[in-house]
């Protein structure tokens, strides 16, 4: 079942690049512990806007926290520590 | 969350955080807001100008040395009050003086500061240098999701500490009027109070409207001299109070400054639209200011606006205007047959 995960897009989501390595914060949100909801992390990943084309759902919000209607799709590649 | 669509769990938005400053000794209490960024991490906005920034920006940060804190979350209500008091008194000695008595404190865990014994939650940790993580959005004080997202200053989790089924106090801020906005409008209010009295200013009183988000102030005066209003301005505005306000009116000493209606009419009917009103542009704000533009928002940059509403001095008494009222063109036995007889008319009290 595909996981869910959002991020927030500070520019024109249309600038943001398809299917090529990108480093972007995104937040958890369907853990399999409820308590980690929203755990923020770094990671390398792929992303699409196209809804179904990697294995989990990306959740995109806005500036501001605006949630756009129509979901994009992320592949992770790996967790990026910032410590 | 406190709010949908905030950057992440707010934990802490009733608070404070405990510093120490590294030569001095002297200790701090502010209320810094704080998000869970994960297990380990929490990440908030310290603002240059605040007494943590300061000491944080001016002190750990270019001796690279991480800052010890905690946070201190449900303390009694007089800790958190005095907390966000902009008052020159210690925080902690602030609190005892409201309480009438001292504030038991006790030893953190990993560290030397020292915790309100009674509190809910503590969590101690690292503010760390030259690291910083994203933060935000949140909705704040002011009725808006303002602050951009941006990179800002981390807390790495030590230790958590608690009682047994803790109470988690949470500010669910927003459009007014919110506990934030009460109690710092007050206080806010208070110290201007006392910083202008202390010039030797013949002020009636001082009002910050928590409806505005304590961004207007209602500044009552005697105008014994020209240019008064400016000088209540200026020495506000160039205060350490001044980030969390941007609007002043000065009205004289026969305006209720608490009545919204006096203050709206002064204001509408007093101020010159050009000679009354004075602006001040590139001063110190907030990242959380609606009105500013992104980039003012970006390096906490605001501007500051006075509302002249004295009648100026040179005007010859037969060139005023005077106010027609009720309580000012009645006779005084008209005023008082009406004022005994207004339930009679129907009307309440």
């Amino acid at each position: 079942m595909a996981r869910e995960y959002d991020t927030f897009v500070l520019e024109d989501p249309a600038s943001v690049p398809e299917d090529q390595e990108l480093e972007l914060v995104v937040r958890e949100l369907t853990p399999d512990d409820r308590r980690y909801k929203y755990r923020s992390f770094y990671a390398k990943a792929l992303i699409s806007k196209s809804e179904s084309k990697y294995s989990d759902i990306l959740k995109v919000r806005l500036g501001r926290g605006q949630l756009l209607d129509t979901p994009w799709s992320i592949e992770l590649i790996k967790e990026v520590s910032k410590f | 969350m406190v709010h949908d669509g905030d950057g992440g769990r707010y934990l802490a938005t009733w608070h404070f955080v405990v510093s120490k400053d590294p030569d001095t000794q002297a200790i701090n209490w502010g209320m810094y807001r704080m998000m869970v960024f994960d297990e380990k991490t929490m990440v908030g906005p310290v603002l240059p100008f605040s007494d943590m920034g300061k000491m944080f920006y001016g002190k750990y940060v270019p001796r690279n040395e991480p800052m010890p804190f905690a946070a201190v979350l449900s303390a009694d209500p007089i800790s958190s009050l005095a907390a966000c008091a902009p008052s020159p008194i210690p925080e902690d000695q602030l609190a005892g003086m409201l309480r009438g008595e001292p504030v038991e404190l006790v030893k953190c865990e990993t560290c030397d500061l020292y915790v309100p014994a009674h509190s809910e939650i503590i969590i101690e940790g690292e503010v760390i240098p030259n690291v910083m993580i994203e933060e935000a959005p949140f909705g704040e004080y002011t009725g808006y999701r303002t602050s951009p997202r941006e990179k800002r200053t981390v807390y790495r989790v030590k230790t958590i500490t608690y009682r047994n089924d803790p109470i988690m106090m949470v500010s669910n801020m927003g459009v007014p009027t919110d506990e934030g906005q009460l109690l710092r409008s007050f206080s806010l209010g208070l110290e201007m109070h006392k910083l202008l009295e202390s010039q030797g200013i013949p002020i009636t009183g001082v009002y910050m409207l928590p409806e505005s988000t304590h961004h207007l102030v209602v500044v009552g005066v005697k105008p014994a001299y020209t240019g008064i209003a400016s000088q209540i301005a200026n020495l506000i505005f160039g205060s350490k109070l001044s980030p969390w306000f941007h609007m002043v009116v000065v009205v004289d000493e026969k305006t209720d400054i608490y009545s919204k209606d006096e203050v709206i009419h002064a204001l509408s009917t007093k101020c010159h639209p050009v000679r009354g009103i004075h602006k001040y542009d590139n001063q110190v704000g907030t990242p959380l200011n609606p009105y500013a533009s992104p980039a003012e928002r970006r390096m906490s940059q605001g501007a500051k606006v006075l509302f002249d509403c004295l009648f100026p001095l040179d005007w010859p008494a037969s060139d005023l205007p005077l106010k027609v009222a009720f309580s000012t063109n009645y006779p005084q036995h008209i005023q008082e047959k009406v004022l005994s007889n207004w339930e009679n008319y129907g009307y309440g009290q």
